[in-house]
């Protein structure tokens, strides 16, 4: 027998689904819906439904959006020439955090990942590949992580993109601003050391 | 609880809880451990790029008694994938050599011979050539794990298979000769057989500087291809992958 009613339980379990959320944390959550207000819950729910409903990829960059092209790709202000490319919609607000990038994006939604089978025929290269094609870009800045599946990424589409004779950049890698030299690993050091620039 | 130090080579990481990493490690002392490393998420700085798949490091972690998953404790890089161009094919080479390890290695058993093979290969997987390690690799592999059939003689009538040609099947355990072949097998050229016995006598540094193309012992990877994955009963991802890339 179950320890809710059924409704309880029917909530606890889709919120376990959610990523770091357990059991036990799955259950506060659901007794603090059950508490809130009539309007609060009301507004969750919608909040949830519309999401689904009104979110798609803008056909441009394959970013999330609810208008199509997305503010970005639409917007007069920003140097639409311009590509960073980035793996994921949630690596743009990092970008963004900055306020010193005025360009556009490119979302791939993945890395190469062979151990997950996933190729560069799985990753949304394929409108990137056209907008530089159609002469509407002059520079594309790699921004994919700086993991091997990263690295394996920005490599493959540097030797696409560069066919078309474009600019390609990547992104730097290096020491943390803030951090210490004595406690920085070997690799990041390395990629430091290569990234140098002069003063 | 002592620590545990060994050399090791990091085959997989999964996320684990919010900001965990749960490690496969091929140690040189302990053979395949795996452990959760704390925090190794959301904080680089007790790790830093020394969980990337197949970076060699010096692993530091302790064992509890009745804990299957080991706590790591630390690791210091010596030798990243990262160091070097990761292209696509690099990173495909070095995917097949993690998921083959992960897959064939059984759990806390040293295995010094396999180790010292898999360092000699990630030193070998550098550039854009990868055909030759990666042959070497499945040969010894398939060889140091017990699988590896006779490749002179014929597994039908023990008739020798030198001079004369040789067929597999994904069913059999062996080479069979011409007339002991089975409906849809495939032909493994004498030449590749040679390239084999060559393999089994030298180091993996004579190999290097030759050109190889995807073709040259294409068909002997795909024995040892259909060996492995019928050992270990399902197919291997990037063995497929491998399978796609362009010569």
């Amino acid at each position: 027998m179950s320890k809710f009613a059924e409704p309880m339980t029917r909530l606890i379990d889709e919120l376990k689904k959610l990523p770091g959320i357990g059991s036990k944390t799955a259950q506060r959550l659901a007794f603090h819906i059950l508490r809130s207000d009539d309007d609060d819950a009301e507004a969750l729910a919608a909040a949830v439904r519309d999401v689904k409903a009104s979110l798609r990829l803008c056909s441009v960059c394959n970013n999330i959006t609810d208008v199509d092209p997305c503010v970005y790709c639409s917007s007069a202000t920003r140097n639409q020439r311009l590509v960073c490319v980035v793996e994921e919609p949630t690596n743009i607000a990092s970008i963004e955090k900055t306020k010193h990038f005025n360009g556009v994006y490119h979302v791939l939604h993945g890395s190469i990942s062979p151990l997950h089978g996933i190729g560069p025929e799985q990753l949304r290269i394929g409108n990137l590949i056209k907008r530089v094609e159609h002469g509407q870009v002059d520079e594309v800045i790699l921004a994919t992580n700086p993991t091997v599946e990263g690295e394996a990424t920005a490599t493959y589409l540097s030797g696409q993109l560069r066919r078309n004779g474009m600019k390609v950049t990547r992104i730097a890698m290096g020491i943390p601003v803030g951090s210490d030299i004595e406690y920085t690993d070997e690799i990041t050091m390395l990629k430091a050391m290569e990234g140098r620039r002069e003063l | 609880m002592a620590l545990h130090e060994s050399e090791a080579i990091v085959l997989r990481t999964y996320p684990l809880r919010e900001a965990d990493l749960l490690v496969t490690l091929f140690t040189r002392v302990e053979g395949k451990v795996r452990g959760v490393a704390r925090s190794a998420k959301k904080s680089k700085k007790r790790f830093g790029g020394a969980l990337e798949p197949l970076t060699v490091v010096r692993a530091f972690y302790d064992v509890r008694e009745r804990n299957e998953l080991a706590r790591l404790d630390a690791c210091e890089v010596l030798d990243s994938p990262l160091s070097s161009e990761v292209s696509y094919l690099r990173a495909v080479a070095l995917a097949h050599v993690g998921e083959v390890l992960d897959e064939l290695l059984p759990d806390r058993e040293a295995n010094d011979a396999v180790f010292r093979l898999a360092l000699a290969v990630l030193g070998h997987l550098r550039g854009r050539e990868i055909w030759m390690p990666i042959t070497y690799f499945q040969l010894w592999m398939t060889r140091l794990m017990g699988y590896l059939p006779d490749l002179s003689e014929c597994i039908v009538c023990g008739r020798s298979l030198n001079g004369g040609r040789a067929f597999y099947h994904v069913l059999a355990d062996g080479l069979m000769c011409v007339d002991d072949k089975r409906l849809a097998s495939s032909e493994l050229s004498s030449d590749s057989r040679m390239l084999a016995t060559q393999m089994f006598r030298a180091p993996i540094d004579t190999f290097t500087g030759v050109t190889w193309p995807k073709e040259l012992g294409a068909d002997l990877r795909k024995l040892l291809m259909q060996i492995l994955q019928r050992h270990i009963e399902k197919k291997l991802t990037t063995a497929a992958m491998l399978e796609k890339i362009d010569g």
